[in-house]
């Protein structure tokens, strides 16, 4: 079971014929699907470094030389891949009534003693990245870690060179804000 | 002890069997140490053949029940479920409806093998047995279990269950599934799998209790009778398939099926997702303050928070863990680890194991951590309380739980497996229907919800409701006929949408008038404890979809409208101006909406909102914008501002349009707008930090947390670990 390159582009783009999407939903999964949507992903980023795993419309994860980043498809980097990316994007809470009823208005608005609405942007191309609907107070969500290197070694049986130990190293960063302000 | 010989294989004890094969599975990893199934593939066809026959039996007794029964959440939702079980209580095979059961109907069987109903109460050829207490297993008593065990020549080769959603279950008012209720003895009937017939004939004493006990004793009986019809239908089936096949051989199929689709589900894990942690988080709001309870102390609205953790193991397998989830509290939103084991199988067979060949073996790849003990999932008081809704919280976790299955089938490629679900709630009456009898009223209406978008398309409009795989709200004639009210419309409601590339379904808010009642009352019915804070369900850039609301409105001149062949009310419209739109008072009720009369000519309105958008709004296609405005699913306050597209309504060819370049400009000032608007994380956090130090939060947010920090260590660190706060820091 396989697919081509131009269904794949087009099903991801929701431009491919209702009747072939049905088609894919429907059948047994292609195995060769992973390896063709990091070619079309790899064909869409104004960037060269080799794409190690998606996480979401417009991120992935690159190898950089010896690192793992996240980037945007735009070229901005958000840093480490085992630290949420959201850490080193642009916020926006909607925290209150007016900045909520922008998108919720009125009866719709959630109760923004109790929720907030926060949208993460890309510094550069101002992609809105994530929307995240938390109580107030609740750090930010850390959506995914992928653990690549299991991925690649156990699952494709083709493992990455330099492994990298799996671990979330989110709170290295907000340890590090934390002594910035004592 | 009983010397007497056993009912099961080779005159062992069921609970022997039951022992052994657990053993078996600890020991070899495999469902009763099967390590090589080979039977069913010695044969394909002839294993096709064998399954094909027991699913047929199992739908087919699904269609009975629904000829039989006089209710429309069977005959019309279609609320019900079969299965089929080994003899120590394992699912085999099941049929298509609310699946969620099909665990916690085995779980009932084992509870009574456990419970050596064997040798104390006896198990005979033709007895009926039912259940439906959550304290055994069940997501809530108005769901009624009827277990028929199946012999061969002496020997208890099976059972089978039917699964049923009951009308009236003899609660508190409004009777069905009530919300102002905290302690159990307002729950209604509560059977602990007792035996209700034999011989295949339902005892009379039986039918006695339920006439005199429930309003809708009818009703329930002949549901009891579809169900038994059902069950015996398969028990026959069950033993042609087995004078057909042998004996041998169906017992060392059903349980090669079961291993059978363990390794598929392994299989199936490791070929459409990527190892890793996916996280979430899902507040559960309980307010229960100003509701009419006579246990005092439970008069306190509460918030609690779920948050929940999907590890992917690189060996092919899922673990659960709703490490920090906060504490029970007095209502009837508690739930159970086996009401999880629920939300567990109903996700499954909807995003992994859809091909009809889900079973227990679905289940056995995923680990459940158990909620710490008294916990919301886990209260040691759970005999005490109401267990009338656990279901609420439940849906929205398990809501959550196909957003991180959809973040991973992302990650892998298989875009088109991505999306989400949310449930809602909604009004729920007791009082008196059209011809004079005193009952509880609830209209079902499944098909209301709108699912998350999917990852290479809009969500199905009105297409998603995650407690059932068939999406049907039914004939509002015949709900009609059971519920005094009319059905004003059904339309889709834009401002139900969770905006995106991919916007969500919409859904179809409930918009009903009260009509020939001499008395009632309403209050809410949950699926949903999600209020105030909107779940975050929203996919990548995309939103997830705003409030649901509650609405009791009432016309100031109803008659004198009518006579003027007036318009009534069809729709919300624009979210913001209801109030000044509408002829008389709108009353928002909230969640639960407190215990009140209504009255003739009063319009209830259940407003659903959609799960989430997938993307970036600004991204999405103009012209499906337009398409969607044409349809009446889109405003053109919507693409204007969420959208960021400008269009315009041609009068000649009776459609919109876009203007591409005043749209090509309205979407770069709304790319200015957020680098404008938006600040650098760490700056944001800088400020927050001390927002959270200086505890600048609502009480109901603070007791939130600290509840959760009761009872997690681990929750307690990592949230002091992201505010970087001192280790002697107290919220």
């Amino acid at each position: 079971m396989s697919y081509s390159k131009e269904d794949l582009r087009d099903l991801y783009d929701g431009s491919l014929p209702w009747h072939k999407t049905f088609e894919i939903m429907s059948k047994p999964k292609d195995d060769d699907r992973f390896d063709k949507y990091i070619e079309i992903l790899q064909e869409r980023v104004s960037y060269k470094e080799r794409i190690l795993m998606p996480l979401g419309d417009h991120l992935n994860v690159v190898q950089k030389g010896g690192e793992r980043i996240v980037k945007c498809d735009c070229g901005h980097e958000f840093g480490d891949w085992r630290q949420n990316w959201k850490l080193n994007a642009l916020i926006f809470v909607r925290d209150d009534t007016e900045k909520l009823e922008e998108i919720y208005p009125g009866l719709k608005c959630p109760d923004p003693n109790l929720c907030e609405v926060r949208e993460f942007y890309c510094p550069v191309c101002a992609s809105l990245l994530k929307v995240e609907a938390v109580p107030v107070g609740y750090p930010a969500v850390f959506d995914v870690l992928p653990d690549i290197d299991s991925f690649y070694r156990e699952w494709l049986g083709r493992p990455l060179p330099e492994e990298q130990e799996f671990r979330d190293t989110t709170y290295d960063v907000t340890g590090e804000w934390g002594r910035d302000i004592e | 002890m009983s010397e007497s010989k056993g009912i099961g294989e080779g005159g062992k004890s069921i609970k022997q069997i039951m022992t052994e094969n657990e053993r078996l599975y600890r020991e070899t990893g495999c469902y009763a140490g099967i390590i090589e199934p080979n039977l069913l593939k010695e044969d394909p066809v002839k294993g096709e053949l064998f399954h094909s026959r027991i699913m047929a039996s199992l739908i087919a007794g699904r269609e009975t029940t629904r000829m039989v029964s006089g209710s429309p959440f069977v005959r019309e939702v279609a609320e019900l479920c079969l299965g089929i079980y080994t003899p120590e209580g394992d699912n085999i095979a099941q049929s298509t409806g609310i699946q969620i059961h099909i665990k916690l109907m085995g779980d009932n069987i084992r509870w009574m093998i456990n419970k050596n109903y064997e040798e104390e109460v006896g198990i005979n050829d033709g007895d009926f047995f039912i259940a439906n207490e959550p304290v055994i297993s069940g997501m809530h008593a108005a769901d009624v279990y009827d277990i028929l065990p199946i012999f061969w020549e002496g020997e208890l080769i099976g059972w089978v269950s039917t699964v049923i959603m009951e009308m009236d279950i003899g609660a508190v008012s409004p009777g069905l599934m009530p919300t102002a209720n905290v302690e159990r003895g307002t729950d209604g009937l509560k059977f602990c799998c007792e035996r209700i017939g034999s011989n295949d004939k339902l005892n009379r004493d039986f039918e006695h209790k339920i006439e005199i006990c429930l309003d809708m004793s009818d009703i329930f009986l002949l549901d009891r009778k579809g169900a038994i019809a059902a069950n015996i239908r398969v028990r026959e089936e069950i033993k042609r398939i087995i004078g057909e096949f042998g004996l041998d051989y169906y017992k060392r199929a059903t349980r090669e099926l079961i291993e059978e689709e363990r390794r598929n589900q392994i299989v199936r894990i490791r070929q459409r997702m990527v190892p890793g942690r996916y996280r979430g988080v899902v507040p559960a709001e309980f307010p229960m303050a100003d509701q009419p309870v006579s246990w005092i102390p439970a008069k306190r609205d509460t918030i609690r928070l779920i948050p929940i953790q999907m590890d992917v193991l690189p060996a092919g397998g899922l673990v659960l863990d709703f490490e920090g989830i906060g504490e029970w509290g007095w209502h009837p939103f508690n739930g159970t680890p086996q009401a999880v084991w629920g939300g567990v199988s109903i996700v499954t067979v909807q995003t992994l194991a859809y091909d009809g060949r889900g079973n227990l073996g679905s289940l056995l790849p995923i680990e459940v951590k158990e909620p710490p003990i008294d916990s919301l999932f886990n209260p040691s008081q759970i005999k005490k309380l109401a267990t009338s809704t656990p279901w609420a919280p439940l849906l929205d976790v398990f809501g959550m739980w196909t957003h991180l299955l959809g973040i991973a089938f992302y990650l892998r490629g298989f875009r088109e497996e991505t999306f989400n679900y949310r449930s809602s709630a909604g009004w729920q009456m007791a009082g008196y229907d059209q011809m004079g009898n005193k009952r509880p009223l609830l209209a079902a209406g499944t098909g209301y919800f709108g699912p998350g978008a999917c990852g290479v398309c809009d969500g199905v409009d009105c297409g998603g409701w995650l407690a059932t795989p068939e999406v049907d709200m039914g004939s509002a004639e015949v709900w009609e006929l059971f519920v005094p009210q009319m059905e004003l419309s059904h339309r889709f409601e834009p401002y139900s949408v969770g905006y995106g590339r991919f916007r969500s379904g919409l859904a179809v808010p409930t918009v009903v008038m009260i009509h020939r009642s001499q008395q009632l009352v309403g209050s809410g019915a949950l699926g949903t404890a999600s209020d105030g804070i909107i779940p975050n369900l929203g996919q990548f850039g995309g939103y997830p979809g705003g409030r649901r609301n509650n609405l009791l409105l009432r016309y100031d001149n109803l008659p004198e409208l009518m006579e003027k062949r007036q318009p009534l009310l069809h729709e919300v419209g624009h979210p913001v101006d209801l109030k000044d739109r509408f002829p008389g008072q709108v009353f928002d009720v909230g969640l639960i909406p407190v215990p009140t009369e209504i009255y003739e000519g009063d319009l209830l309105l259940s407003v659903s909102t959609a799960a989430g958008g997938l993307g970036d709004p600004i991204e999405r296609d103009p012209a499906w914008i337009t398409a969607d405005m044409d349809n009446g699913l889109t405003t053109e306050w919507q693409a204007n501002n969420i959208y960021c597209v400008k269009t315009r309504y041609d009068e000649e060819e009776k459609r919109w349009k876009v203007d591409e370049v005043a749209t090509r400009e309205l979407r770069e000032v709304k790319r200015k707008e957020r680098l404008s608007r938006g600040v650098p994380v760490k700056e944001w956090w800088q400020r927050y930090r001390q927002r959270v130090m200086d505890r600048d939060m609502d009480d109901k947010i603070l007791e939130m947390y600290q509840s959760s920090m009761r009872l997690s260590e681990a929750f307690t660190r990592e949230f002091k670990d992201f505010w970087a706060l001192p280790d002697d820091f107290n919220l």
